[in-house]
């Protein structure tokens, strides 16, 4: 049984949700079963956006075994082979699904918490946050995918092909760039624009 | 090409739960639908909604509220047409007249009623468990545990109502209706549905005295025939062990118990696994207990299947435990974590150490991490008016609460809301508190579609008993907080069509509120003055239209891009005296604070500012400009 699953977190309006829509459609593409509950709940509203990736396939020869090949809706603990976190503070909040060989991909841009703008909060510093990661596992990657999408393509529009890119360099992810970029020319506008952000996502993740 | 419209036996596509169950209301044939929208059960609605053109034939409605959509189904099964309702788990309480008597009068064609149950309350104000309804309303309860039995059960469900004669329920929780995966299409029916015609049943349909007893009895007995065939049907199903442990469970719990079980490397333990929960079979429970040492019980929320286990057992004289509730909470949503924890504990087996490790690490390094809370949108005009509020009163005031995005006035900045339970709580419970309190002043909020689901009768009690209370009606246009549903004052909607929007001014004058007043939310001191002027008008009911469409349905409509904007506000960091008005009391998103070479300064984030112009109105130091970029009549936009 061949199983991998992504976590995928940010702030509602981040397009959590969307990014991973496109991971499972990619899984559709490749004939590769997928599942994985959304928590939708504050979308566009500042409140926490999850999205849980769930892939699964058999090995070669292998019987399937309810026993074995059951999978719910929810990642459990320590579960995640990978997390995208489109914000900085939601990585860390988010910690308890990585384990020591999780790889994780995280924005650098913080967007404030109301409890932090009312003076009764303070917002961890990004230092302190890589530190904290750091100590769940040592695959940690913090990117500033803001600046990357609006320096290269004046906009934050790209901000998730580009983790898309990122993503497929650092995982490995069960479905192929082939299947990702046929998914993002059937979903999105402007398809040149957004192979090149997926493309610039990648070469990042590995320079 | 809707996805969920291909005709394509075999097929998989990306489905969410919701999907699943409209596209097994489609291969059954489903004729009419109607739902009033609720958290996590919208989407069906939204998907019949989208189908229109593809299936004509189905009439597809967001009603007024639940009752009434329950009732619409109950015709169009009348009619002899596969009718579905849907509703969130409080919309039960709404529809549970109705549904009361939908078991005695039976159904003419199937009659499903979908329930999107919220465990956790993520997005409620309860977490009741609807479940217990039917051993009072005799209906039939399905349970699917994965998109692809969503889309089954469902089917299914139509099949068991007319075999029955009883409306079916289908019960979904959100982790359900919003997991997203891998769904297998079934094939579509050759034939359209033919449109319908009524038959008169008056032994069925007219409840009256002997005759509503003789329904009663027909509807016990109708479940009772379905009890005797539960093993036949293939709903419920059993997972072989030799372990003297067995585990039965329903609903997405069960895929939960089996990774728990994983986890754990208990391999070897007999499973039940319950799709219909209701009304369960003695000799099945029976056959599964048998030789057992115990049986966990594992369901999220109350121990409904728990209840009824011990119950059939105990009559059958089998003494085998059952263990639910005792061990896994009656409270929160289950998941796997709290699943494996519990039954690591009852039988003294160890928690695998990588989620150990991860709790541990997690409660030590980001146990202290500042909370989020949902807010309101950048420019909506609900943070306008509730800002206006706040200023007018001092927050000296009782702010009856009610359901909608408004309910987010009881956090910060805001702070101005004392109450929420069920929908219209605002007039409803004000109109008898202030038949015992003096000399507070009284505010009531209600949101336009709440207003109409259930607010009239309330508001006429009020007006009736001289009830001396301010309500605002925040008429933002939509059923926003469910996701931007058509509300009874929608006029435009997102594709352009003109609705015709129902007339609340007339309304309120018909039922006799005499003071009416509308305020547009963005202009803060004029409505800081209205509200003022509302409040010391003493004396019977007040009400003021906050108007202004949702800033996210107007930005969908509008569809501008950030270089279309005429009107540009920013923050002239000299006359700028921090005093926080906008940042903390307004509380805007797009306003921001960056450190400077000299200090910091508060900024507008251009490319969040949706120009509702409520900061430069509020503004007492005129420190925000707006500036008008005018165009050479005819030119072309950037």
């Amino acid at each position: 049984m061949i199983a991998y699953d992504i976590l995928i977190c940010g702030i509602g309006g981040q397009g959590a949700i969307s990014l991973g829509t496109v991971l499972k459609l990619a899984a559709i593409h490749e004939r590769l079963e997928v599942v994985g509950a959304e928590r939708r709940g504050g979308a566009q509203r500042e409140g926490i956006v999850t999205s849980n990736v769930r892939y699964r396939k058999l090995e070669p020869g292998e019987t399937p075994d309810e026993r074995l090949t059951a999978v719910s809706g929810l990642i459990p603990s320590g579960g995640a082979h990978m997390m995208i976190s489109m914000e900085p503070l939601e990585a860390l909040r988010h910690g308890r699904w990585l384990n020591e060989s999780s790889v994780v991909i995280a924005n650098d841009f913080p967007l404030t918490p109301v409890s932090v703008r009312m003076g009764e909060r303070e917002y961890p510093t990004l230092e302190s946050l890589r530190e904290r990661l750091g100590q769940i596992t040592p695959h940690v990657h913090v990117f500033p995918i803001d600046e990357l999408s609006r320096r290269h393509f004046k906009s934050l529009r790209q901000v998730n092909t580009i983790a898309l890119g990122m993503a497929s360099a650092l995982g490995p992810l069960p479905v192929s760039d082939e299947s990702i970029l046929a998914v993002i020319r059937e979903q999105f506008p402007d398809f040149e624009t957004n192979r090149e952000a997926f493309a610039l996502g990648k070469h990042t993740a590995l320079a | 090409m809707n996805q969920l419209a291909l005709n394509e036996k075999g097929r998989t596509i990306l489905a969410m739960g919701n999907d699943a169950i409209v596209r097994g209301g489609l291969e059954a044939g489903l004729g009419y639908f109607s739902t009033y929208p609720g958290t996590p059960a919208s989407e069906i609605g939204e998907g019949y909604l989208a189908l229109r053109k593809e299936f004509p034939h189905i009439h597809a409605e967001f009603s007024v509220n639940e009752h009434v959509a329950a009732h619409g189904a109950q015709g169009a099964s009348w009619a002899g047409v596969r009718s579905m309702v849907a509703m969130k788990h409080v919309g039960m309480n709404v529809a549970a007249e109705v549904l009361h008597f939908a078991g005695y009068t039976g159904v003419r064609s199937g009659l499903v009623v979908v329930i999107g149950s919220d465990p956790g309350a993520t997005s409620s104000t309860s977490e009741q468990d609807d479940r217990w309804y039917s051993l009072h309303t005799h209906l039939p309860i399905l349970e699917p545990s994965t998109i692809q039995e969503a889309k089954d059960f469902t089917a299914l469900a139509f099949e068991l109502s007319e075999r029955y004669n009883l409306p079916v329920i289908l019960n979904a929780p959100s982790k359900l209706c919003h997991n997203i995966g891998s769904l297998r299409l079934g094939a579509l029916p050759d034939v359209l549905p033919a449109g319908g015609r009524f038959e008169r049943n008056p032994n069925r349909y007219i409840n009256l005295f002997g005759g509503s007893v003789a329904n009663h009895r027909r509807a016990m007995e109708a479940v009772e025939n379905l009890r005797k065939d539960v093993p036949t049907l293939g709903l419920n199903r059993l997972l072989p062990g030799s372990g003297k442990i067995g585990f039965i469970s329903s609903s997405v719990n069960y895929p939960y118990l089996l990774e728990a079980l994983f986890l754990l490397g208990i391999t070897d333990a007999p499973v039940l696994k319950i799709g219909l929960s209701f009304p369960l079979n003695a000799r099945e429970i029976e056959s599964f207990a048998e030789g057992l040492e115990r049986v966990y019980v594992v369901e999220e929320l109350e121990g409904f299947i728990e209840f009824q286990a011990k119950r059939l057992l105990y009559d059958s004289g089998l003494r085998t435990p059952v263990i639910g509730k005792a061990v896994f909470p009656a409270y929160g949503e289950l998941d796997v974590d709290i699943i494996t924890g519990r039954i690591a504990d009852e039988l003294g087996v160890k928690l695998p150490g990588r989620m150990t490790r991860a709790n541990e690490l997690a409660d030590r390094l980001a146990g202290d991490l500042p909370p989020r809370q949902g807010a309101f949108c950048t420019g909506c005009p609900h943070r306008a008016t509730l800002y206006s509020i706040v200023k007018a009163t001092g927050r000296d005031a009782v702010f009856a609460g009610d359901i909608g995005c408004y309910t987010l006035s009881c956090l910060p900045p805001f702070r101005a809301f004392d109450w929420v339970t069920c929908m219209n709580c605002g007039v409803g419970i004000a109109q008898g508190l202030l038949q015992k309190i003096e000399g507070e002043d009284l505010i009531a909020y209600v949101g336009d579609s709440t207003f109409f689901h259930s607010g009239i009768p309330g508001l006429i009690n009020a007006v009736q008993q001289n009830a001396d209370l301010v309500l605002i009606i925040l008429d933002n246009k939509w059923v926003a907080m469910t996701g931007h549903q058509p509300s009874p004052t929608t006029d435009t909607t997102l594709d352009g069509t003109r609705m015709r929007p129902v007339d609340i001014k007339g309304l309120l004058k018909s039922i006799g509120v005499s003071y009416v007043r509308t305020i547009k939310p963005f202009n803060i001191k004029a409505s800081m003055a209205a509200i003022k002027d509302a409040i010391r008008a003493r004396g019977g009911v007040r009400v003021l239209i906050a108007e202004e469409e949702c800033a996210l349905q107007y930005g969908r409509r509008i569809a501008r891009e950030p270089g279309e904007y005429e009107v540009y506000y920013q923050i002239d960091a000299e006359r700028c005296q921090k005093c926080n008005e906008c940042y903390i009391e307004l509380g805007c998103p797009a306003i921001r604070r960056e450190d400077t070479a000299d200090g910091w300064r508060y900024y507008i984030e251009e490319a969040s500012c949706l120009r509702c112009g409520a900061c430069h109105d509020l503004c007492l130091n005129s420190a925000i400009l707006r500036t008008e970029i005018r165009r050479p009549v005819g030119a072309v936009k950037s």
